[in-house]
């Protein structure tokens, strides 16, 4: 009901403002071509998201200043802590990061957004910044219109930084005009009535504008001409700052927990500063004048000593929550609490693939491989017990001698309950993800989704040839003819070391062992092929197993040898580091059919 | 001068298209270096003796070595032509 009003109650205020004043045409004007600006700039820092972000992003968020300082350049660069706290969203949403990195980044855009404070008040009211808005804008349209993405992302950057500062200077201008009509400083409210009412109106503006950043310039360009007190754009301030918490709650609303949290975390850290700040203000306003007379503010410039209050009051923040990182984690998990296990034991359901990874191209590619890493994990579990084997085993240093006879069950495992269970339904859910992924997609990244989605189905068919191979394996397990036996004994022994292989190879970093791995296991797969090898042809000619158990040896040796070869590929494709050198090389690397045959002969 | 010509100008002058082959270069010297120490390794430990099993398999380890390093200075040479 809200939501519906909403709309058309602003668009309402909004044409009688134009009706009765020019100058609040010009100031909307302002505020709608700087939010227009940081749409197109963070379309343009979009187009860069690739892997060289995952890259940045796995190295400087392991440790919580790290985070607390990427969030602080990654905003100050970009101009937009909502992009920052989506993006972020984002990543926790794609597994790429966890919980307490998510809310180092968010600290950090916090103290980042003041630059935004700093730029306009020291640069953006003195300097005629429009004069260098018009060649950003013609130069950034002309290379938005460009076919390569890196030009096309300049374009966008340039075209939203030109837009930003069009947008402000029509502010400036639009309030200049404005004071010789309205004063609005004759509004103005003392005290503590004054400070709730602004901070009131600074939440509105905010949540109307969903930018922080959009309503403190605008308080700035409002404060420099004298339309509102200095006492009342600090509280205008705070409540820009409460406001901004609303984008990340929405942006979460399609997240996964882990995103929830963040915001809740957002949430949290920015009201409890804002009450901080409002107890205090005073003595923050003392402090504040100390901090400008030393650094030679004079204290009739209101404008540079609000930049110096927003960016105290978010550092404070920023201080106070530190030594309680770990708390408010804790307290977040506990509150927020997932959809519990048990839910998910009868049908396992995706994990990593939401609403909220699909905003950026490169977390939805990183999203999806997750997923097919979850799937995979489902089959390994599946294909161990369909060969009767036990994981830990597999996992482990144990002689795969030993592996094999280390039995799993006395009782088969019946791998349609669990196919239907484990890896249907992720696998439709991960299907159906890409296809509404690649619709925003470049073509570099349509590859990798084609390629991550012939991955899972390798995993689903390397399942399906399990259960074909399972029927004779438990067949054959207790069967007299020892050569029998001793076969599929020896098809379940090659595929517990290509199993294993694969595990190592997930466990790995380094990719001189990764693809050494992966090639070893090629050469494997070839060595047991009992076909190619003369294995088969020496049993039937020396009458050691009967016809049916050739043919049924034959089927079974052509299931492991498909199993293997599905399984190989997509460890190919899912086991390589996304940014790492073997991606960015590609395939070219791997070693061919042709390469397994000499290796074979050489041995 | 046509837009599109003005910004293959520009790309040329600053070396732009480059960036991705080098950054292919790069990688492909780096993972060719890894292999080499690896293979390396192999060879110190193929010196020592031990099991016939053990030496097969490292044997077979150092040539999957060879072949990739031979792969990835053939992708050098292509990228350097």
């Amino acid at each position: 009901m809200l939501k519906r009003i909403f709309l058309p109650t602003i668009l309402v205020i909004l044409g009688y403002g134009f009706w009765i004043s020019p100058d609040f045409k010009e100031i909307a004007a302002g505020v709608a071509v700087f939010l227009f600006g940081m749409l197109t700039l963070e379309e343009g820092f979009k187009a860069f998201s690739g892997g060289t972000l995952e890259k940045i992003l796995k190295k400087s968020t392991d440790k919580l200043h790290k985070s607390i300082s990427f969030g602080f350049v990654a905003t100050a660069i970009m101009q937009s802590s909502s992009l920052v706290s989506v993006l972020t969203i984002s990543f926790i949403g794609a597994g790429l990061i966890g919980l307490t990195q998510g809310i180092g980044i968010i600290l950090g855009a916090n103290i980042g957004t003041t630059t935004g404070a700093w730029l306009m008040a020291g640069f953006g009211l003195k300097v005629k910044i429009s004069a260098y808005a018009m060649p950003m804008l013609a130069f950034g349209v002309i290379l938005i219109f460009q076919k390569a993405k890196s030009l096309k992302g300049i374009g966008y950057i340039l075209a939203g930084l030109g837009f930003l500062f069009l947008g402000i200077h029509y502010m400036k201008d639009g309030f200049e005009a404005f004071k010789a009509t309205i004063d609005l400083a004759s509004f103005a409210v003392d005290g503590f009535k004054g400070l709730m009412i602004f901070i009131g109106i600074g939440i509105l503006a905010t949540v109307v504008m969903q930018s922080s950043h959009a309503t403190i310039v605008l308080i700035l360009a409002a404060l420099s001409v004298g339309q509102i007190t200095y006492e009342n754009a600090l509280a205008l301030t705070i409540g820009a700052n409460i406001g901004t918490t609303i984008t990340a709650v929405i942006g979460s609303l399609s997240s996964n927990i882990d995103g929830k949290r963040l915001a809740g975390a957002h949430f949290i850290f920015n009201v409890v500063t804002a009450v901080v700040a409002v107890i205090f203000i005073n003595q923050i306003m003392d402090i504040v004048d100390i901090i400008s007379d030393f650094i030679g503010i004079s204290p009739q410039n209101h404008t540079l000593k609000l930049a110096v209050f927003d960016s105290f009051f978010k550092i404070m923040g920023v201080l106070m929550f530190i030594p309680f990182v770990n708390k408010l984690v804790n307290f977040l998990e506990t509150t927020l609490k997932g959809k519990d296990k048990q839910e998910f034991e009868s049908y396992d359901k995706a994990q990593y693939l939401n609403q909220s990874v699909l905003e950026i191209p490169s977390t939805a590619v990183a999203a999806i491989a997750r997923e097919i890493k979850h799937l995979y994990s489902n089959a390994f579990e599946i294909i161990t017990h369909a060969l009767n084997l036990n994981r830990s085993s597999i996992a482990s240093t144990i002689a795969l001698e030993d592996v094999i006879k280390d039995r799993y069950s006395e009782n088969h495992v019946d791998i349609d309950y669990f196919y239907t269970h484990r890896i249907k339904g992720i696998y439709g859910e991960i299907i159906d993800f890409a296809s509404v992924a690649q619709s925003k997609m470049s073509k570099e990244n349509i590859d990798d989704l084609y390629a991550l989605k012939l991955a899972s189905r390798d995993i689903v068919d390397a399942v399906k040839d399990t259960k074909h191979l399972q029927k004779n394996l438990i067949k054959y397990d207790k069967n007299s003819n020892i050569h029998i036996k001793e076969q599929y004994d020896s098809i379940r022994m090659g595929l517990a070391e290509l199993l294993r292989n694969i595990d190592m190879a997930s466990k790995m970093d380094e990719e001189e062992e990764i693809i050494l791995l992966l090639s070893k296991m090629k050469i494997h797969m070839q060595r047991y092929d009992i076909l190619s090898n003369g294995i088969l042809d020496n049993l039937i000619r020396n009458n050691l197993i009967t016809n049916e158990m050739a043919t049924s040896l034959m089927n079974d040796s052509s299931y492991a040898y498909e199993i293997s070869k599905h399984l190989v590929a997509m460890a190919e494709v899912i086991f390589i580091d996304s940014a790492g050198d073997i991606k960015n090389i590609g395939k070219e690397m791997f070693i061919s059919d042709e390469d397994v045959d000499t290796i074979l002969n050489k041995g | 001068m046509g837009s599109k010509k003005f910004i293959e100008m520009v790309m040329e002058t600053l070396g732009l298209d480059e960036i991705k082959k080098s950054s292919k270069k790069k990688s492909v010297k780096t993972l060719i270096k890894k292999l080499n120490n690896k293979k390396d390794k192999i060879d110190e430990v193929l010196k020592v003796k031990s099991g016939k099993k053990k030496q097969k398999e490292l044997q077979e380890e150092k040539e999957i070595l060879l072949c990739q390093i031979k792969k990835g200075e053939a992708i050098l040479k292509k990228l350097n032509l």
